[in-house]
Parts: C-alpha cells; sequence; structure tokens
C-alpha cells in the first residue's frame, strides 16, 4: 500500500516536473496586428501609427481649407516637389506623401502627374510618351501641374534631466503654379517623450 | 490618559482626512474653460445612436455632441466634442469609420486610431474629413 503511495507520488513529481520544465520553454511568437491602431509599437521613432496620423491631419486640414475649390479644372494637376527629410531617422517620406496621395487621389479634385515632380516617378510612362512622339512626330502634350506639393520633416530633440522629447513636425504647402503663391500650408506636431533607462519617477 | 488618548485619535484622523483629501486633490489637472455665454455658431448637430459595450470606457468619457458640415464641396466633415469625465489625465483612442449611401463601408486611408489627451474634465473636439463623396455616413469608435 505504503509503495503504491510512493510510486504515485513520484509520477506526479515527474509530471510536474515535466511540464515545469517544458513550460518555461520560450517559444517565438508573432502576431498581426493594426498598423494604423495603438497596438503598433511605439518608439522614440515616428512609428506606422504616426505616419497615419500626421497624413490625415493634413488631408484634412487641406480640404477643410477649401483651396481647391478655386482650381482651374477638375481634376486639378498637382505635381509633388521635394520632401526634406531633416530628421536625424533615415526614413522613406514616402510613408508619409504615399498616403496623402492615395487620400487627395480619392476625392476626385486631384490628379497627380507622375511624369513630373521630384516625387515618385513613372519611368516607363515617360519613355512611351517620347517613344509615342518619335514614332508619330507629333509633341505629346503633357498637363502642365496647376499645384505643386512641397513638404519638410523637422526633428526637434529636447533632454531633460529623465526624460528625452522628439518632437516630429510636418510641414507642408501647396503651391499654385500659376502665380507662384502659396494657396494652403499646415503644420502638424507630434511629440515623444522617452524616459531614460534607470532613471526613477516620471 | 484618556484624554490624551483621545486627542492623539483626533490627530490621527485629522491627518488621515488631510492625505485622503491631498490623495484625491493632488494629481489632478483639471481645465477651467471660458466661453461666450451667447454662441454665435450655428452648429448642424447629427442625432446620434449610440451602441455601449464598455461601461467603464463610457463613464470615463461622453460625447457631448456631434455636428457636421461639407468641406471642398461635396465632402462630408465630421466634429465631436468629446468630454473626460474624470479628474485625471486621460488617454482617448478613437476612429472614425466612413459609410457609403449603399451601407458599404468606404475604404479610407484616414481610418486610422488616433489617441489624445485629455486633462481632468477638458473638453475637446475631434474632427475629419471624408476623401471620398461617396462617404454619406459615418461610425465613431472610442476605445482606451
Amino acid at each position: 500500500m505504503k509503495s503504491n503511495l510512493n510510486s504515485r507520488f513520484t509520477g506526479v513529481l515527474a509530471l510536474g516536473a515535466l511540464l515545469a520544465l517544458t513550460g518555461c520553454e520560450t517559444v517565438p511568437e508573432t502576431r498581426t496586428v493594426d498598423a494604423k491602431g495603438p497596438e503598433a509599437v511605439n518608439t522614440s521613432a515616428i512609428n506606422s501609427q504616426d505616419w497615419s496620423n500626421a497624413a490625415d491631419q493634413l488631408v484634412g486640414s487641406l480640404l477643410s481649407s477649401n483651396a481647391l475649390d478655386n482650381a482651374p479644372r477638375t481634376p486639378a494637376v498637382l505635381a509633388v516637389d521635394r520632401v526634406i527629410n531633416n530628421t536625424q531617422l533615415m526614413v522613406d517620406t514616402d510613408l508619409l506623401i504615399k498616403k496623402i496621395r492615395v487620400a487627395l487621389t480619392q476625392t476626385g479634385k486631384i490628379a497627380i502627374t507622375n511624369t513630373m515632380g521630384l516625387g515618385e516617378r513613372a519611368v516607363v510612362a515617360s519613355e512611351a510618351a517620347e517613344l509615342e512622339e518619335m514614332q508619330s512626330g507629333k509633341k505629346q502634350k503633357v498637363l502642365v501641374p496647376d499645384y505643386t506639393l512641397y513638404a519638410k520633416l523637422i526633428q526637434q530633440s529636447d533632454k531633460g534631466t529623465k526624460v528625452t522629447q522628439n518632437t516630429y513636425s510636418f510641414q507642408m504647402s501647396l503651391v499654385q503654379t500659376k502665380t507662384g503663391l502659396t494657396v494652403w500650408e499646415e503644420e502638424k506636431s507630434i511629440a515623444k517623450q522617452t524616459k531614460r533607462a534607470g532613471s526613477v519617477g516620471w | 490618559m484618556n484624554t490624551s488618548s483621545s486627542s492623539l485619535l483626533r490627530l490621527t484622523g485629522a491627518l488621515f482626512a488631510t492625505g485622503l483629501a491631498l490623495v484625491l486633490t493632488g494629481c489632478a489637472t483639471n481645465v477651467n474653460t471660458y466661453e461666450r455665454a451667447e454662441s454665435q455658431a450655428a452648429p448642424n448637430y447629427v442625432a446620434d445612436k449610440r451602441v455601449i459595450t464598455d461601461n467603464t470606457l463610457a463613464g470615463t468619457f461622453r460625447v457631448v455632441s456631434i455636428n457636421q458640415g461639407t468641406v471642398s464641396g461635396n465632402l462630408l466633415k465630421i466634429q465631436a466634442t468629446v468630454e473626460n469625465l474624470k479628474n485625471k489625465t486621460r488617454t482617448l483612442n478613437y476612429k472614425f469609420e466612413w459609410v457609403d449611401v449603399n451601407g458599404m463601408a468606404v475604404d479610407s486611408p484616414n481610418e486610422t486610431w488616433k489617441a489624445i489627451l485629455l486633462q481632468g474634465r477638458e473638453t475637446q473636439t475631434i474632427s475629419t474629413v471624408a476623401v471620398t463623396p461617396k462617404a454619406v455616413d459615418f461610425r465613431l469608435k472610442f476605445r482606451e
């Protein structure tokens, strides 16, 4: 009877040890999250949610300004001008510009030229137009942009004793090519505070 | 002995009450607001339907009003006024979604969760513009 109890106890102990040993094994786990949601990893840099928020705020401001109401045609032709990245981050500025292009194109008020400007260039489209010119002997009619879009990203770092704050400014201007006048401009900022490692309290 | 013990008790009680008052009010960053008594604005308010699945969240943030307008000719703009019902600074995550005339969701690049900080008892407005004229309705979602 006693030996039976002993063997049962040993069995339970062995099972427990097995569970304890295998339970601690860390299996790499990957889950899909909403890139534009609060689950996105927050860092001191510009994360996916920040890009989306900045683009949304800039588009909202441009559309609310009614600056496109006086466009000479619908859709007005827009060329993307320089997008200057003056932050310390090595980022592709299309993370911002593409979102704005998509939104503006969806409004139906803007058509973005891809064969002019300093933004995304459609190389094959340009070559096709040149080829068409050569073959037909007729000059292709390229639409002159009505507007150009200029943007700049700026980073300002402020260091306190325990906290570092990075403020990212997203500046954007819409210039009417006919007059050279800026018909809309906006600046949106995102400030991120990071507590230094080892510091106590916030 | 009796007198000294009762005064000690009274002192302890007073200290406890002071401490409690400090704890309750010490961290508050409430916002006082002043505005024109008779508003000149004439907002176009939207009658809203509310689906509450998180009572704690509903007890923290209150949608005071929702109004709408049209920008750039035919694009719907929605603005909601939100109030933090608590005495402490709280973060609210919100998202606007768009619906077309057929009741279909309109996929929009500006459908993102955004975070705003509201100080204690502060009222703020949140807004968005539909990027397509197809959007005729909206849904506003909150999460903490």
